[in-house]
Order: structure tokens, then sequence, then C-alpha cells
């Protein structure tokens, strides 16, 4: 307009007299801060309750180094050892002198983890160390007094599992194998195989409740999508309702509902359907389960594929029959293609919630009906076998990961909608 | 007006933070067993507002979290007998002054005073409780059952079987119905051949069971019919029979006793006054107070000489000592549990059990 063009001579400069480059970037550079202020929080909260306490739990489920820490003497000892002749003075005098400098609380910590390697060691370590400090050489005759266990060969023969700073012991154990006293995997008893069970077990619940799910919640998403919107709100209530109330309070509800006396086998009984001998066994099994884990997570079912329902206009279905199609071709040919990415959410939150339930089995799972979960819990809180528990969650985690995976190929992690 | 506002404020933060300090957190298992601690300890207490109980579901993954992270809030802590075991091993606990605690009337120390040898430094004597069969009055005509060999046969009483979904108790119940006598239980639990006698016994009723995890499911399950024996803790059968009348029928044969300690928790914020109450909870007299509420048995016997020159006992005028666990006339026939046993195997036994369950 006015005559500016004509004044720049040398680089672009804005109306403070700084260039517009520099000013420009220093903006940008503002906007930069800006945002990384904004991102901080969320990110380091990620990192403080998400990426530390996971790395935590991968650290943990390999980790064998405090036994390495109290006993290293015995250890080197242990090396030199030709594991066949019976423990001489110099290996008891190893072991005495690793008992004796260690805190007693290393040793507690210590003799729980060899107890692993080997059912006995807590107990025989304990009761060593309790007389360690009166113990004169020679030692051997000293721990075969203190306890007679000393002289059998195994306890010394599982040192060879737990020599190395990183064990797969945990691992192994999570999947029904151990590792013999040379190191080679081997399959534990067949009478003590658990794990394997289970994990099989997880991934079918899963995958039933699933498809359950999808199989009820297709028609309930259809409904609120395509009825006017007083009579779909009602019904949005209703799925939203099992939300609002409590989880114990709703597999209560289930027990009352399904058990051998409950409301359901007593009315199919009064209706003569079935006979006093037959109840059907609903609750405390496998099927109790699956039904009570399938009702409550149908709600992440609905919400997904009725947000993609209410996007697909009613005129594709008309244009569809207007060309020709039976109802039913349109609504397999043309609906239902287009509800795919709302389906693909809907299974793949269910299934990953199903996968690591552990509240609703525990309740109503009885001796078939446990999952993987219960375990992870129960050596969290109850055995305390920490590294045990931290494998078979990160076992979970690369499984999740797998099944996401082949999601990603099969219909491609961009076509997900979750709303 | 502001500043006296201000300063108002700020008295009733100081007031709060520390009437928080003084506050003495005792975890226990809740339900009508934290309702006889706090009738029996706390309200006797010198100082009952101090106190400040909290409800947790066992095991020691909470305290471990709570001492490897260095914040520790709880100070006492009410565990299993193998949990004081394990958690004064790993250095979870406290080791505490054993001198300080109150000798019985007779003047014997507590230590000695208690019926079981006493594991370590950190443990308080709290009670015993027991797993123990029970059925409901008029479930068996004719014969009753009256031994636990009678749990494990379906055949003379037929019928549904409650039991848990852990071993503990119920490889020691197994041995019993299999003739071994109760001194030898633990040697023949030692060897592998003992073990597979057990489950041998157990596979007897593997197929009419029912199995339950929380302490109220076997009452239920026997209440409402779904099975017709069950095993529970005695403590809740004691409970329904004593204050609400139900028509529960314990067996009092191859019940299995186990421990229940107060432990201080590593690094407690309160230290002093924990043991201050700690001290308080284990006299002779506390102990003896508690079984007015719960039919669990003291640990300490001088409780028992106070009880029976009591009785009857119980709160509601019903008399106690045909409830108690351990009383001496049923103690011939009850294996006190083996923690030390179960600390070594009971990793082995539990997958040994959960392969069994799941088959």
């Amino acid at each position: 307009m006015s005559a500016a063009p004509e004044t720049v001579s040398g680089p672009l400069i804005t109306a403070d007299g700084i260039p517009l480059k520099e000013s420009l970037q220093k903006s940008l550079r503002r906007s930069k801060i800006r945002a990384a202020l904004l991102v901080a929080p969320p990110l380091l909260f990620l990192i403080f309750l998400f990426v530390i306490p996971i790395g935590n739990m991968l650290t943990r489920s390999v980790d064998d180094k405090l036994i390495n820490q109290v006993l290293p003497n015995t250890f080197e000892a242990f090396e030199s050892w030709d594991k066949v002749s019976e423990p001489d003075e110099t290996m008891f005098a190893a072991i005495y002198q690793d008992l004796k400098a260690a805190d007693k609380t290393d040793i507690g910590k210590a003799s729980v983890r060899m107890n692993y390697a080997k059912p006995g060691w807590r107990s025989l370590v304990k009761r060593t160390a309790r007389k360690i400090k009166k113990m004169e050489p020679p030692y051997k005759e000293a721990f075969l007094k203190a306890d007679d266990r000393w002289t059998d060969n195994e306890y010394w023969l599982s040192l060879g599992i737990m020599k190395d700073k990183r064990t797969m012991g945990y691992y192994l154990n999570a999947v029904d194998r151990t590792y013999d006293f040379d190191k080679n995997v081997v399959h534990v008893d067949e009478n003590r195989k658990v794990y394997n069970l289970l994990w099989w077990r997880t991934i079918q619940v899963s995958i039933i409740v699933t498809l359950a799910c999808l199989l009820l919640a297709y028609p309930v998403a259809y409904l609120l999508a395509t009825l006017p919107m007083r009579i779909a709100n009602l019904l949005m209530i209703c799925v939203l309702m099992p939300f609002w109330t409590s989880l114990l309070v709703r597999i209560v509800a289930w027990m009352i509902m399904l058990q051998q006396n409950g409301v359901v086998n007593d009315t199919l009984v009064a209706a003569g359907v079935l006979s006093d001998e037959n109840r059907l066994a609903m609750m405390y099994n496998f099927n109790g389960t699956v039904i009570v884990m399938t009702q409550i997570l149908l709600p992440f079912m609905i919400l997904p594929i009725f947000s993609v329902m209410k996007t697909i206009p009613p005129s594709y279905m008309k244009a569809a029959q207007n060309l020709g199609a039976t109802p039913t071709l349109a609504f397999i040919r043309v609906y239902m293609p287009q509800t795919i990415p709302g389906i693909g959410a809907g299974c793949i939150l269910v299934f990953i919630v199903a996968i690591g339930y552990y509240i609703t089995p525990e309740l109503v799972g009885g001796k078939d009906g446990r999952l993987i979960g219960n375990m992870v819990a129960y050596h969290m809180q109850r055995s305390l076998n920490w590294g045990l528990a931290a494998a078979m969650g990160t076992i979970l985690l690369i499984v999740i990961l797998i099944f996401y995976w082949i999601y990603d190929k099969i219909i491609g992690i961009d076509n997900m909608k979750m709303g | 007006m502001k500043s006296k506002l201000k300063l108002t404020l700020l008295a009733s933060v100081v007031a709060v933070t520390t009437a928080a300090q003084a506050e003495v957190n005792i975890v226990s298992w809740g339900g009508a067993y934290t309702a006889s601690q706090q009738k029996a300890y706390q309200a006797t207490y010198s100082d009952p507002d101090s106190i400040n109980f909290i409800n947790y579901n066992g095991g020691l993954g909470e305290v471990r979290t709570q001492v490897e992270s260095g914040n520790v809030t709880w100070d006492i802590v009410d565990v299993l007998p193998h949990e004081a075991r394990v958690g004064c091993d790993e250095g979870l606990f406290e080791e505490l002054d054993r001198s300080a605690f109150t000798p019985a009337p007779d003047g014997t120390s507590m230590d000695d005073d208690i019926m079981v040898e006493l594991p370590n430094d950190c443990v308080v004597p709290q009670i015993f409780w027991s797993y123990v069969p029970f059925y409901q009055e008029g479930t068996f005509k004719g014969e009753q059952p009256t031994t636990i060999a009678d749990f494990f046969n379906v055949k003379k009483f037929p019928g549904k079987r409650g039991i848990h979904t852990w071993p503990n108790a119920l490889i020691e119940m197994a041995l019993l119905a299999d003739g071994v006598a109760v001194k030898d239980v633990y040697k023949v639990m030692s060897t592998d051949a003992g073990i597979d006698r057990a489950f041998k016994m157990l596979d007897k009723i593997k197929d009419h069971a029912v199995f339950w995890s929380s302490g109220a499911k076997p009452l239920e399950l026997v209440q409402s019919g779904e099975v017709a024996m069950s095993l529970a803790y005695n403590g809740r059968i004691g409970a329904a029979v004593l204050s609400e009348g139900a028509k529960f029928v314990t067996v009092w044969d191859g019940q299995v006793l186990e421990e229940e300690w107060l432990v201080m928790v590593k690094g407690a914020p309160n230290r002093d006054a924990a043991m201050d109450f700690l001290v308080h909870a284990s006299t002779t007299e506390s102990q003896a107070e508690q079984a007015k509420f719960i039919n669990y048995g003291p640990m300490r016997s001088s409780a028992f000489e106070i009880m029976k020159q009591g009785e009857p006992w119980f709160h509601n005028g019903k008399t106690i000592m045909e409830h108690m666990p351990n009383r001496p006339e049923v103690m011939a026939r009850s294996v006190v549990a083996n923690p030390e046993w179960w600390a070594d195997y009971g990793d082995s036994i539990g997958e040994r059990y959960t392969a069994w369950m799941g088959q």
C-alpha cells in the first residue's frame, strides 16, 4: 500500500526493529516452551506412575543380585566343588563367613529366595544363622549339629540355579517350567502344573467374554442409534446404570440370582423344567466367571459401537435398498462394514480389560473359573514372590501387545474409533 | 479481624496436624474381629481417641511397599503366623523390647505365658483361631458327624463340602482323617508320600467341593443349603451361634489352630505411642476382655483363668468356654499349625493344590 517495500534493503524487520526471522523464532520458541509446560504435568505423571513402576517391575522379574551379594564366598566355593562328593570343610567355612558377615535382614531375604530354588532352604538357613555366633571350627561339624540337612547334596546343588545375577527362573516358573540343578530348562512335576492351564483359560475367558459382549452389544447399540432421541436417552441411562453401581453389589446380585439355591434355579425347579437334584451349576465355576464378566464389561462394548453407528447416515441404507438390495443384504453389505471401527475399539477394550480381571473371578470363579490375574494378586499380596508376580505381569503385557499387533495387521489401528 | 481469622485458621491447622501425629494406625481384618479389638483394647485404653483402626485384607504386600518406599503410615498390623515370621525375617517389622510387656498375675513373663513357642522378638500375642468343620442342625438324619473323617466321608454323610481355595489346614485335616496321629502330622507331611496321601484323601471330596475364599462365605453356603458341611473360621461360626442364635453345630475334631499376632511396622511413625498401646493390648486382662466379644482363644494361658472364673463371660450372658478353639478339652484332637513348615513348603504345596483344584 504505502512505500514500505522500498525502504527494505537488508533483512525483513518487524515494527520494533528486530529482524523478522529472529522475532519469528522467538515467538516460536515461546510457544514451544508453553507447549512443553502444558505437557509437563501429564508427562511427569506418566513417567512417575507408569514408566518407572513398569521398568521396576521388569527388573524385578529377572533380578537375582541380592543372593550373590549375601553369599559371595559360598558361590566361589561352589564353583570349585566337583558337585558329586560330599561338601567339604572349605565350603562350610565359606558359608560360615557369609552368614556371619551378612545383615540379619539380608539373610532373611536371601533364604526366602533360596527356598524358591529348593523348598526347605528357608528354615535350614534360619536355624543355622541363629546359632552362627557360637560356632567354632571345624565348621562342617558345627553346621551338621545345627541341622542335619546340611549333608543333603541337593541343597548345595541348588546353588547352581542362583549363581548368576540375572535369572529367567521367574519367567520359567510362570509357564510351568524350572531349572534343574545344571540350569537346564525342564518341566515341573505334572501335579504342580498350574500356570499354563491358567494362561490358556484366561485367554479363553477373555475371548468368550469379548464375543459374548459383541453379540449382546451390537443390537443394543443399533437400537440406541436408531430410536428417537427421547427413548434412546432413557435406554442409554439403562446402559450406564451398571457403571454407577458398585462392582461388588453387581457381583453379589449375580450370586443371588445364579447360585444353586438362587432365584433362577428355584424358578426353573418350581416351573418343573428342572428336577431338584439337577439344579444348574452357574455360579462358582467357569460359567459364573464368564456370565458376570460379560455383564460387567458390556458397556465398554456398547458405547464405542453406538458412537460409530450414530455417525452413519440413514440415507446409505435407503440408497442401497433403492438400488435393489433386500434390507438384510443392505444391512450386511452397507451398514455393518461401516461399524467395524466401533466393533474393533469395543473388542480391544473389552479384551484388554478382561485379560487382567481378578476381583470377579476371585468371588465367583470357584475352582475352575479363576484366572491368571488371581495368581498375580496372590503372589503380590500373600506369597510375596514379587519376582514371579512381575514376570507374570510382563507376560500379560506381552500377550496384550501381541493381540494389539494382530488387530493392527487385520483391521488397522487407524480404523479404531473410541467415540 | 483478618489477622484474627488467620490466627484461628493457623491454630486449627496446628491442632489438626498434631492430632494426626498422635494417632496410632492399627490395621486389622475388620468385621466382628476388629470390633472385639476396639471394645477390648481401644475402649479400655487411657487415650482411646488416639487409636485409629484400618481394615485390610491380609498379606504383607502393602507393608512391604510402605517399608521399601520409606513412606510408612501404618503403625501396628494384625498378622497371620506365616506373615509374622517372614515379615520379621525380611526386616519389615520392629523388634520389640520384651521386658516392656506386662507379666501374668502370677509373675510369669509374657513370653512364657504364651501357649506356643515365641517365633521371634517382633510379635505381640493376640489370639488363636482355627479351621473347623461345621454343619446346620437337621442337615443329617440319624447319625451325626462327629469326626474329621466324617467330613471326608460323602457316602456316610452325603452332600457338598465347602473348603477354602488354599491348602493350609486341609493337608493336615486330610491326614488326620486318614488316621494319622496328631503328633505325627508334620512328620508325615514332610515326605512326598505323605503329601500324596493327603491329596488322595482330598480326592474323595473333590467332586463335591464348593470353594470359598472369604470368611463369611462358608456360613452363607451352609445356611442356604448350598453345601451340607463346610470348613470355616471358628470365630465366624461362634459369632453366628452366640450373637444371632444360628443353629450351627461345630465338629470339634481335627481342627487346625492358627496363631494371630500384632506387630509394629519398621519405621512406624508413632513408635512410642504404638508400643504403649501394644503393651496395653497384650495384658492378661485385655486378652480375657476380648473373649467377651468374640470366641477366639487368648494366646496367654493366664487369660483363661479369668474367663473361667467369670463365666458366663460373653457380653450377652452366654458361656464362652465351649466355643474356645484352644480350650484344654479339644487340644488332644487339634493340630497347632506349624508356620515354619508352611514357610518352607507352602509355595510348592500351594501350586499343587491350585493345580488339583483346577483339574
